[in-house]
């Protein structure tokens, strides 16, 4: 932890998901550039080690249970973090669960649930709870929702998680044009990242790693703090204040199609 | 021997004037047309192709329920002797067209929108897969371009209809080797009653004019995709648009 003021310091971020993988990483470096993040976990064994961790660094981090599938315990948390630090400049939604293969003929309804729920009902939620707040934070108000290259390609194996992802990015360009007067961006991060995820979809399709690692222009699989985390910090900070609406792909040159 | 003679294809949304301009466009092109949704309203557009010589009926059903779906599309087989093989969708509810600040969408909204636009697409697919597999099945999504340009006051609509797009795309991946295609056309924003000019996406006018009429401009397109012709391409979106959004 730099002993530096950061170029996050003085600002608040939610993170959803923030219990492991990319949520975690996102986590780690808005901390590390000085913000206070509140870790918004499903699970209280994931969300705290993850905000002791960020303690432990020296920064300022807590663990607020969410399930983002309820509106209630969204707008508990904000409600949480802005009692607590003051204010809400940057809202992550990242959390998701349902990357399950399935055939689409085959859907089952608890299936599209959980991926409709976590990933776009989520990010409704997340950016209209935040909202109030990030209209106050004016050109520091930043959304970021986490989508997916899958989001734009479309997946052969997990067909669903494509246009929930896409949802999110549709999400991100009317909400930039909407919001864009009041100073306040929204952007979306597709990352491809060691996670718990992919290290599962590794067990259950041996090949793909292989798969993944040959088109991948920097032949690996991206760190979830210091490959992707750091992203969403730039798109955090005020260096990309003038960056709106987009999706920056941040899958080591595997996905070219934006 | 017409393009699509042959063909039984479901049109959904006829009873709008998108749906109602390609089912036209579709119906005296050679093929028979189950126009789905909303029978009462659904009849004087089969009329109308009828009147101008080709097949068309139209049948009840709850576009977000795949029971029903399958009902309507098993009763268009029996009416025209042959199973369907092409699905055309356009059909949206009319709330999503309506403009509102994020801010004040509440949760019946985005299930009426998110949801049921979402759910109708899946249903619709998975009613589809059945008869369109192994029969060269070609499946066409319709929607305008603002879920790739975005657009303020259309949340809602525009995240339903990006969701819609990307599954066009998945099931084109999953179902290639059932000998099923899926495709997007997009249209210019003027095609559905939303407010949104085709000048707000572009600083350029459109290259051609204008949007263009869904009949004579983008029925044709549609045609394509249904046709000999249009067998190579899925997974694709096919802006329609007289030349506005040129992304990628």
């Amino acid at each position: 932890m730099s002993l530096e003021p950061g170029p996050l310091a003085g600002r608040t971020a939610i993170v959803t998901g923030a219990g492991q993988g990319v949520g975690r990483g996102i986590a780690l470096a808005l901390a590390a550039r000085g913000a206070r993040v509140v870790l918004a976990a499903r699970r209280a064994e994931t969300g705290e080690p993850a905000a002791q961790e960020i303690r432990d660094r020296g920064g300022d981090a807590v663990c607020v249970v969410t399930d983002v599938t309820r509106r209630d315990d969204v707008e508990q948390c904000v409600r949480a973090t802005v009692e607590r630090y003051g204010g809400l400049e940057i809202m992550v939604h990242n959390a998701f669960r349902g990357g399950r293969p399935h055939r689409l003929e085959e859907l089952d309804e608890a299936l599209w649930t959980m991926n409709s729920r976590t990933a776009v009902w989520g990010s409704y939620y997340a950016a209209q709870l935040a909202y109030p707040h990030l209209r106050a934070a004016g050109t520091q108000g930043r959304l970021i929702l986490v989508t997916s290259p899958s989001g734009v390609e479309g997946s052969v194996s997990i067909p669903i998680y494509s246009p929930v992802k896409a949802a999110q990015r549709a999400i991100a360009k009317s909400l930039s044009r909407e919001w864009g007067p009041l100073g306040i961006t929204v952007n979306c991060l597709a990352p491809v990242a060691e996670t718990p995820a992919l290290t599962n979809a590794f067990v259950e399709n041996p090949d793909l790693k292989g798969r993944l690692e040959a088109r991948t222009s920097l032949r690996r699989v991206g760190d979830a703090e210091h490959d992707i985390g750091v992203v969403a910090a730039f798109l955090a900070s005020d260096d990309a204040g003038y960056v709106t609406g987009q999706t920056i792909v941040c899958d080591g040159g595997s996905f070219m199609g934006l | 021997m017409s393009a699509l003679s042959g063909r039984v294809a479901v049109v959904t949304g006829a009873d709008q004037a998108l749906g109602h301009g390609l089912a036209l466009a579709i119906g005296t092109s050679g093929a028979r047309v189950a126009l789905v949704g909303d029978a009462t309203t659904l009849t004087p557009v089969a009329d109308t192709i009828r009147d101008r010589g080709g097949h068309a009926a139209a049948f009840d059903a709850v576009l977000t329920e795949r029971a029903d779906l399958e009902r309507a599309f098993a009763a268009a087989a029996d009416t025209f002797g042959d199973p369907v093989t092409a699905l055309v969708h356009t059909a949206m509810n009319r709330a999503a067209f309506e403009q509102l600040d994020f801010a004040d969408v509440d949760d019946a909204r985005w299930e009426l929108i998110w949801e049921g636009t979402m759910r109708a697409a899946l249903a619709l697919l998975q009613a589809s897969y059945t008869p369109l597999h192994g029969r060269d099945g070609r499946i066409v999504f319709v929607a305008p371009t603002v879920s790739m340009s975005g657009a303020e006051r259309l949340v809602p609509y525009t995240t339903a209809l990006e969701g819609q797009r990307l599954l066009a795309k998945s099931a084109a991946r999953q179902w290639g080797p059932d000998g099923i295609t899926v495709n997007t056309v997009a249209v210019a924003p003027e095609q559905v009653p939303i407010g949104v000019a085709s000048a707000a996406t572009s600083l350029a006018p459109p290259a051609l004019g204008g949007p263009g009429q869904p009949e004579a401009d983008v029925g044709p397109v549609v045609t394509f995709l249904l046709g000999a012709a249009g067998r190579f391409v899925t997974g694709s979106t096919l802006s329609i648009d007289g030349g506005v959004w040129m992304a990628p």
